[in-house]
């Protein structure tokens, strides 16, 4: 075919399980099928993409006549695209746990009843459970004839709780997703935790907004890791002059305490054992000791910014490639939390979290945490609610003083452009100076 | 032949359970994205899907694929996951109404086609030529929809959907801006929303300090909207109500907002991208008075959250659940009020905010960091805002107004007019 420089088709299959108890009442719960591809032709200059339901790879003429159909769409374009050559092939992908799959549902219901249970002790006055689980099988083929092939289970659950007390209400959550395994057995103490949070914070008080020093948890040290630097070191981004790190390799932007890296090798929920382009996955250490080192890259932006590998390519099923984060995290320091809370001596001590949001060109975003606790005179004092943060990127890395050696990751999703991708974010404690923090409380 | 297939499945259906819905949509859509100035992709897509909901003594099944013709497979598990549920009171699907099957929001110009997307995006480019500004990306889209919806008392309601928008963020050294429009109909202006996009980066740029404190503040739709469907709205969800997680459930027949305003959805709004006679599950739509007057009058329920707690439907299903399965929505959320003067004295005008998603659904508190925010005395911009935090909390702003502006804007399944809202706290820098 004249002009057609490329294609790839990535074709996921799957089943989603979903499981919703509301109130001691099944919801709802139950089996749905998901039957998605993608092909991407690259015409003279940019791409051509067809989205098909219920695919099936198509012999000869018939297959021909779509890679001319999405030849057409790529004959609009304009944008001069190249494809770096970068390593191909999979990862293998990690041994199945515990099969999911494999358990019956009404078993998952129980378990998932259990935990629910658990919440409802005195003072709280609604819970909600529920479990999803992705069985996904991808098959990925493109024009140089690499073929790949693997299936996936990602599961998880959540138990919210919500404590009240005359006109007062608060809730408390937890949430634990898994990749390769069924997380749902004995898991009764969530159920505790989130209803004993809720209730603790019906005497929390709003923080008063202004700058202090935070002590961020290893969760909500994670978000801040994603929305502060990975979202902005995402080359598409640099690649249309909507990040304020492009042209920033080589330069320092954050205290020598802070490295933050990506890696969709890792066997966390972000795992993929090649990305959306075929392309082989690895660790990229997007800022070592306060300098930037690298962006995180699909083919198109490796040879259009450099700097870095490809490998962050990936997509919800049907949908197109996008460069994104995997498991993200902030690299463990050499201090504890014992003496971050001793050395911050006056500030505030951040837990949880709903999540962040990050304006990349700007260079702002902002977190927030699901609660926390006041710190005085180097000791753990008074609990507050909801606080958010918000900061700017090339200024509050160089904030960070301290990091602890306690690492752990925790599991989500991450949107971007309209497309939720599986994510993890990870990092010790952390010692942030001077945070930026809101709230709206007097005290 | 959609109606042979939803005939088909009824029939296997009913002699398996008490009752069956069918659901069964198909659509296109063609997609141009812009990097920078030029069109990076080009993209075309054909969705298909059938979602179906079985009602078996009281106990409700779902189950969804994009593949129907494993619509038997697709049975199978809807039944399954109806053994599973708790089973509730259920009085019946709704039966065939005398509804007018015209389509609201069907505009026949509106064709998915590569070339339309192509001159969306050559005017939209134009009128980013009006400010300095780099263009970072942008897009246009052009959509059908067909959506038929069937259940085993006979009704059967075939529905139509056009849509076409465009959106284009711009960049002036650190200073952005974002716009976008969507309509059910070709009567979008690229050029238009090219040249705001622009003039957001290009008056944010030079931002200068506000001093923390309390401000009268107007959000534009924009934030406005992120507000109502995050925190707002699902309080007003018969199920959370139900389920103790509704902050507004103690208050009906209170007062909720300035006793000038009054919140409503209106699903038979001209402009609505998703306004509709008859619900996501059959049954006839009509206005719901939310808040009446700053009263609190009223919420929403679909057929199941109704049948449960011994109310009537609203009218408010929509098909947002598990596998496009209903669940309680809006159709056109809109606010009324008193028009005019949100601008008079001083005031700081919030385009956007970044992190509304993570205000608390259940109290309401939310602090998040303001996107194109201005400093304004008397509807003059005295200067943008470098950066700075809005806390607050959502049920308690709209208590106090100063009114709403004269213009509107669709914003997905809302059409909102600007607010003034008295008192809000702002920590600057």
């Amino acid at each position: 075919m004249t002009g057609v420089r490329y294609f790839d088709v990535r074709h996921v299959t799957g089943t989603v399980t979903h499981i919703d108890i509301d109130n001691t009442r099944v919801e709802s719960a139950g089996t749905s099928f998901v039957d998605r591809a993608i092909l991407r032709v690259l015409g003279p200059r940019g791409w051509g993409i067809l989205a098909i339901d219920h695919y099936t790879r198509p012999g000869g003429r018939s297959f021909q006549e779509l890679l001319e159909k999405a030849g057409r769409l790529a004959s609009l374009t304009g944008q001069e695209v190249i494809l770096a050559d970068v390593p191909t092939g999979s990862l293998p992908v990690p041994h199945m746990k515990e099969d999911p799959g494999s358990v019956d549902i009404q078993e998952k219901q129980q378990l998932l009843a259990e935990v629910e249970k658990s919440a409802r002790i005195e003072g709280i006055r609604s819970t909600r459970a529920s479990y999803i689980e992705r069985l996904e099988e991808v098959r990925f083929e493109d024009s140089s004839g690499n073929e790949s092939h693997y299936t996936l289970s990602r599961s998880g659950y959540s138990i919210l709780a919500v404590a009240g007390r005359g006109s007062d209400m608060q809730m408390g959550y937890q949430r634990k997703h898994t990749l390769q395994d069924f997380n749902l057995r004995h898991r009764q103490e969530d159920g505790r935790v989130a209803a004993g949070r809720a209730i603790a914070l019906l005497d929390a008080r709003a923080p008063r907004g202004g700058t202090m020093h935070a002590v961020l948890d290893p969760e909500l040290a994670g978000v801040f890791a994603h929305e502060a630097v990975g979202h902005a070191s995402e080359a598409d981004l640099v690649q249309e002059g909507s990040s304020v790190l492009g042209g920033t390799i080589g330069e320092r932007i954050g205290s020598p305490a802070v490295t933050i890296v990506d890696d969709p090798s890792l066997p966390e929920f972000g795992f993929e054992p090649l990305d959306a382009e075929g392309s082989r996955v690895s660790r990229t250490e997007i800022i070592r000791e306060g300098v930037v080192q690298a962006f995180l890259h699909s083919r198109e932006t490796l040879a259009a910014v450099g700097h870095g590998h490809a490998g962050n390519a990936r997509a919800m099923p049907g949908e197109p490639p996008q460069v994104r984060m995997s498991n993200t995290y902030i690299e463990n320091g050499d201090s504890s939390f014992e003496e971050m809370i001793r050395e911050c001596r006056s500030g505030i001590l951040l837990k949880g979290t709903r999540g962040g949001q990050v304006d990349p060109g700007r260079g702002v975003f902002q977190f927030n945490a699901e609660y926390g606790y006041h710190i005085e005179d180097g000791e753990v004092g008074a609990m507050v609610r909801d606080v958010s943060l918000s900061g700017e990127i090339l200024q509050t890395l160089h904030s960070i003083s301290l990091c602890a050696r306690d690492r752990s990751m925790h599991q989500g999703y991450c949107g971007k452009g309209g497309q939720s991708v599986p994510v993890s974010d990870g990092a010790p404690h952390v010692l942030l100076m001077n945070a930026v923090v809101g709230g709206s409380g007097s005290d | 032949m959609a109606v042979d297939l939803i005939d088909r499945i009824i029939k296997r259906g009913e002699e398996r359970v008490d009752e069956l819905e069918v659901y069964l949509f198909s659509g296109s859509s063609v997609t141009a994205r812009l990097k920078k100035r030029e069109i990076h992709y080009a993209s075309g897509s054909e969705h298909h899907g059938l979602s179906l909901r079985v009602i078996h003594e009281g106990r409700i099944g779902i189950s969804a694929t994009s593949n129907p013709e494993r619509w038997d497979a697709c049975l199978d598990a809807a039944i399954a996951s109806a053994r599973l549920a708790t089973p509730q009171d259920w009085a019946g699907l709704p039966g065939p109404g005398d509804l007018d099957p015209a389509p609201l929001n069907f505009d026949p110009e509106v064709t998915p086609d590569a070339e339309t997307t192509r001159e969306l995006l050559l005017r939209l480019l134009e009128g980013t030529g009006a400010y300095p500004v780099e263009i970072t990306s942008g897009s246009a889209e052009v959509s059908r929809y067909t959506g038929i919806l069937a259940n085993s008392s006979g009704l059967c309601y075939q529905d139509q959907e056009s849509s076409v928008s465009v959106g284009v963020e711009t960049i002036m050294e650190q200073s952005t801006g974002y716009e976008f429009e969507t309509s059910w109909k070709m009567d979008i202006d690229p050029r238009e929303v090219g040249e705001k996009a622009a003039y957001l980066a290009y008056s944010s740029h030079g931002g200068r300090e506000i001093g923390t404190g309390p401000y009268d503040v107007v959000l534009s739709p924009v934030a406005l909207s992120q507000f109502l469907g995050g925190v707002y709205f699902p309080a007003l969800s018969g199920k959370n109500v139900h389920a103790g997680r509704s902050r507004l459930a103690p208050s009906l027949s209170q007062q909720v907002m300035d006793r000038t305003l009054s919140l409503i959805d209106e699903p038979l709004h001209p402009r609505g991208l998703s306004s509709c006679r008859w619900d996501g599950e059959g049954t006839p739509t009509r206005r719901v008075n939310f808040v009446e007057k700053g009263i609190l009058h009223e919420f929403a329920y679909d057929l199941k959250t109704a049948y449960r707690y011994g109310k009537e439907s609203t009218g408010s299903a929509v098909r947002g659940g598990h596998g496009g399965s209903p669940t309680i929505g809006t159709h056109t959320l809109t606010f009324e009020g008193p028009r005019g003067g949100v601008l008079d004295d001083e005031v700081v005008h919030i385009h956007d905010v970044v992190g509304a998603h993570t205000a608390n659904p259940l109290t309401g508190d939310f602090s998040v960091e303001l996107s194109n925010a201005y400093f304004m005395r008397d509807g003059t911009v005295e200067f943008p805002i470098r950066k700075a935090m809005l806390s607050g909390n959502v049920f308690d702003m709209f208590r106090e107004t100063g009114g709403l502006s004269p213009g509107e804007r669709v914003m997905g399944s809302m059409v909102l007019p600007e607010i003034r809202l008295k008192n809000l706290a702002i920590i600057g820098n």
